[in-house]
């Protein structure tokens, strides 16, 4: 099912800040929508909302065609599966995956025939008879998929599901998830802080900070054209360089001054103008490291090396500042050494200070 | 941690004398109460003699203790009933819910556990006059409520913090109403708190003296006021007394031992909480 | 699985009166667990504190018909009566010994405890024992122990070769006998906390520090302390506002002799209404003693939640 936000607030009595401020979305139907964004940001408190755990002060959600804002969670056939809890802790596997349906007043053989099949989807069918003392964390979250399955909800809502597990069972849970929503094709809403987890998900990711949506994107959109400062620092890893500096004009075109450097503009950014204070940044992957320098590239001195498996992560100091670039580990580098950096010129990015927008040409 | 076995054996030891110390008095009341009445007391004690049953057969049948053995079961289990339909649900909100002013509240409710029983005995003694309480068991249970509710609080707001609340909301989300998300999957949970608390408010109105004392009519007695009638100006009916005294004892101290893992773990979480 | 959702038409407009139900019952769900507890206590608590206040500024008897409004007569009563200040001084050496005492006994034997491994779980169960004893019980079965005759304690004292006391008669010895009996019967209660706090604390701040080659008793004195700060103050808390309204225990023992050594605020408060007949000077009299109970626990209270919030 669609789901549909309309300028929604949230506002907690015991906070100052606001928790929700004025969020309007749209997550189309069959979409895996991803909310990423700092703790603190909004984006649990959002779902909560979708999921009728929270009342919002004003704005309206739509699950299809259906207003819900004022119906209990019961009623809205969404499902849940949440950060810190998986199981009830006083029923079996079983009876856990059966609880939802029990609601309903089932027959005992369709409710049998329903856990089963939900159980051997996620892989815990072997597991029915166990308590919830036996299993470990990731059966644990298992079985929470499974009880979220068997009541066929129209929107599946996923409030960071996989943080408390370990690192290789996290991927191995994003791909069931992945593959859960292509069989079902039910819409998901899926909220994490971890942006790898994001990309390698979301159909659509919505970053999100301090209540507000910074920017509604595909995974490539959000990372190749970040509307703003925000979204381009917190999205990839290892983080974006970035430093302040100032419009100029230089020959025809333009350039930009980062206090000792200055690099020519693309033609790509229509909104930069002359004297306007900017922050202008590369991604370390947008970053080459050459021997000899060209006129534009900027020479520097080498001072750390991170190695990263496939990929190292060299820090060049230059003109005072300090540029990260992500290069191939086989490339030879050593600590000290004089390099040129080289950007990529499809990989910068220039922002107006003051407002942090974006000043690309809009996609 | 590596202790000496020196250390280890001393500790042993001070531990024996401690339990001597907790035992000992223990004992040799549980004893006397078994004793005919030439050897209630005696110098040097008697430890080997022939037991008999009369001491109880005197409290129950003479002075009819078995009444007031009825009143205290009637006063201290309504009481804690009373206390925990009305405790358990406010301690659940006050650990759920942050509204205007809740922290204020929960100091407040468990400060009323400051309130010296006589600020509440006098009031009730004047009320139960006046409505004809003086003399029912029903009077003694509203004024134990007065200790028992924040206490109940307490002690229960510390388990359902420990709970997630995701636990009852996940149910909320699956088709259940938040009362039967509390009753179906809370509860199951908590209900080993819930029975230390109950332990606990239990012993606390079962052994309460002061306002039973002052409030119990005649027919309302409860055994702790009735073992006190046997210590005359004069002289003391040591072995009835100590048969009322076992009376006493034994009830709570059974409980404590069939549920002493609740009530150790119980008391720990929610006291410390 | 297919997801068949089967869309039920479902009514897409509930009525303005449903919606301000659901806000409703949403916004104020809290109360409707809290009222009832509160409603209680607010006739079980509140109202006799009003009451008994109300009485403090009248002249009011158990059969008296008119009530002269007096202001502060009977307060001012209450604080020239010798009597209730030995209550009061007595009271709070009471307190200050009974709950440094319990205290001592209950985190020391908690620390024991830890040295122990075989049998915790029975020794832990023992030693909580006194708790569950009723006061009374417990001050009956001393007062046999305790008996100048045939007591057992003063047969040992005797079997040692050292001279009988009068335990509870003598001026010199029955306040420490009462304070030392009301020990035995609390300090579970530190125990139990202490116990509890003591098992909580976490392994690192430990293992480092032993690392770092401290002694135990500095480990003890910068870790283990430290820590069971918040938990050291809510079992003070506990015990000190206990301690405060003791009764059961004086009253069978000493009932306050000899010469009021053992008198204490519950026992003179308890005389003044039941025995003397004057309500309104024992209201104001236990409105003082509140006020006493209430600063004092304040000064605790805050020192618990700034450590709580440090936390």
């Amino acid at each position: 099912m669609k789901v549909v936000l309309q300028d929604l607030v949230k506002q907690y009595p015991s906070s100052s800040s606001i928790a929700v401020n004025h969020v309007n979305l749209t997550i189309e139907n069959g979409e895996l929508a991803v909310f990423l964004g700092p703790s603190g940001c909004g984006k649990t408190t959002t779902m909560r909302i979708i999921a009728g755990l929270e009342t919002p002060d004003s704005g309206h959600v739509f699950i299809g065609e259906r207003d819900v804002t004022d119906l209990a969670s019961k009623d809205r056939r969404v499902a849940m599966v949440f950060q810190n809890f998986s199981m009830y802790p006083s029923m079996t596997v079983y009876e856990n995956i059966a609880f939802p349906l029990q609601v309903l007043k089932l027959s005992k053989d369709e409710i049998d025939r329903q856990v089963k099949e939900a159980a051997g989807l996620v892989g815990v069918g072997h597991l029915l008879q166990r308590s919830s003392r036996q299993v470990s964390g990731g059966e644990a979250q298992r079985v929470a998929l499974a009880r979220s399955m068997v009541r066929r909800p129209e929107v599946f809502l996923m409030d960071e599901p996989l943080s408390s597990l370990d690192a290789k069972l996290r991927i191995q849970m994003r791909t069931e998830i992945k593959r859960l929503h292509q069989e079902t094709g039910t819409t998901i809403v899926f909220v994490t802080h971890d942006q790898e987890e994001a990309m390698s998900l979301g159909d659509k990711i919505v970053v999100m900070d301090h209540g507000n949506v910074q920017q509604v994107g595909t995974p490539q959109e959000v990372f190749f054209n970040p509307r703003n400062v925000f979204v381009a620092n917190f999205v990839g890893t290892p983080t974006m360089n970035m430093f302040d500096g100032t419009v100029k004009p230089n020959g025809g075109g333009l350039c930009v001054d980062l206090a000792g450097i200055e690099l020519k503009l693309p033609e790509r950014f229509p909104g930069a103008s002359t004297g306007m204070p900017v922050k202008w940044g590369v991604r370390p992957e947008s970053v080459k490291l050459v021997d000899d320098g060209q006129p534009g590239d900027v020479p520097g001195t080498i001072e750390l090396i991170e190695a990263l498996g496939s990929r190292q992560q060299v820090f060049v100091r230059a003109a005072d500042k300090l540029f990260s670039a992500m290069i191939d580990a086989l490339h030879p580098v050593r600590v000290g050494e004089n390099v040129h950096l080289r950007f990529d010129h499809r990989g910068t990015h220039l922002f107006n200070a003051q407002t942090g927008l974006s000043l690309a040409e809009p996609h | 941690m590596a202790i000496s076995l020196r250390q280890r054996l001393s500790a042993y030891v001070i531990m024996g004398i401690l339990l001597l110390f907790i035992l000992i008095p223990l004992v040799a009341g549980a004893l006397t109460a078994f004793k005919p009445q030439i050897i209630w007391v005696s110098s040097p004690p008697v430890w080997v003699f022939q037991p008999t049953l009369e001491n109880f057969e005197f409290v129950f049948i003479q002075r009819q203790n078995l009444l007031h053995l009825r009143n205290s079961l009637i006063i201290a289990s309504g009481s804690v009933a009373i206390a925990l339909i009305l405790g358990v649900p406010a301690a659940y909100a006050l650990a759920r819910f942050r509204f205007r002013g809740s922290k204020g509240l929960l100091q407040w409710l468990i400060s009323l556990r400051m309130i010296p029983p006589i600020v509440v005995a006098l009031p009730f003694y004047v009320l139960f006059q006046t409505f004809d309480l003086r003399g029912t068991h029903f009077g003694l249970i509203l004024a134990y409520l007065t200790f028992l509710i924040p206490l109940v609080i307490w002690m229960m707001r510390g388990y359902f913090v420990e709970i997630p609340s995701a636990m009852e909301e996940s149910a909320m989300v699956e088709g259940y109403s938040r009362l039967q998300a509390l009753r179906k999957v809370v509860l199951p949970v908590v209900t080993p708190g819930i029975i230390a608390t109950a332990l606990l408010n239990f012993i606390f109105a079962w052994n309460e003296y002061f306002l039973a004392l002052i409030l119990g009519g005649r027919d309302t007695s409860t055994l702790p006021v009735a073992a006190a009638t046997y210590v005359g100006r004069a002289r003391v009916e040591w072995g009835n007394l100590f048969a009322v005294n076992l009376i006493i004892m034994l009830p709570v101290i059974i409980l404590t031992i069939i549920l002493r893992r609740q009530l150790v773990k119980g008391l720990a979480l929610g006291l410390v909480e | 699985m297919t997801a068949s959702t089967e869309v039920k038409p479902v009514a897409t407009e509930t009525g303005a009166f449903r919606r301000w139900l659901y806000r409703m019952s949403q916004k104020y769900v809290h109360w409707f667990f809290i009222a009832p507890a509160l409603i209680a206590v607010l006739v079980v608590a509140i109202y006799p504190i009003v009451y008994s206040t109300g009485l403090s500024f009248f002249r009011v008897t158990f059969d008296s018909r008119e009530r002269p409004f007096v202001l502060f007569e009977n307060f001012a009563w209450v604080l020239n009566d010798t009597d209730y200040r030995v209550a009061f001084g007595n009271t709070l050496l009471y307190v200050f010994v009974t709950v440094s005492g319990a205290f001592i006994l209950g985190f020391g034997v908690a620390l024991l405890l830890r040295r122990i491994t075989v049998g915790r779980n029975w020794l832990r169960l023992v030693l909580l024992l006194p708790l569950t004893i009723a006061p009374i019980v417990v001050g009956l079965t001393w007062n046999w122990m305790l008996d100048p005759l045939f007591g057992l304690i003063n047969w040992i004292l005797t079997g040692l070769g050292l001279p009988p006391q009068t335990w509870l008669a003598s001026t010199s010895t029955a306040r420490i006998a009462v304070m030392l009996v009301d020990i035995w019967q609390w300090y579970p209660l530190i125990f139990l906390i202490m116990d509890a706090g003591l098992s909580g604390l976490p392994r690192a701040p430990y293992e480092s520090a032993r690392l770092e080659g401290a002694s135990e008793w500095t480990i003890f004195r910068r870790i283990t302390l430290p820590l069971l700060r918040p938990v050291i103050l809510v079992a003070l808390l506990l015990r000190t506002v206990d301690a405060f309204r003791t009764f059961d225990l004086v009253r069978v023992m000493t009932d306050g002799g000899p010469a009021y050594t053992t008198e204490t605020l519950s026992l003179y408060l308890y005389r003044t209404a039941f025995n003397f007949n004057k309500l309104s000077r024992a209201g104001a009299g236990s409105m003082i003693m509140l006020l006493v109970i209430g600063v004092i626990s304040a000064i605790m209270f805050r020192y618990l939640y700034r450590d709580v919030e440090r936390h």
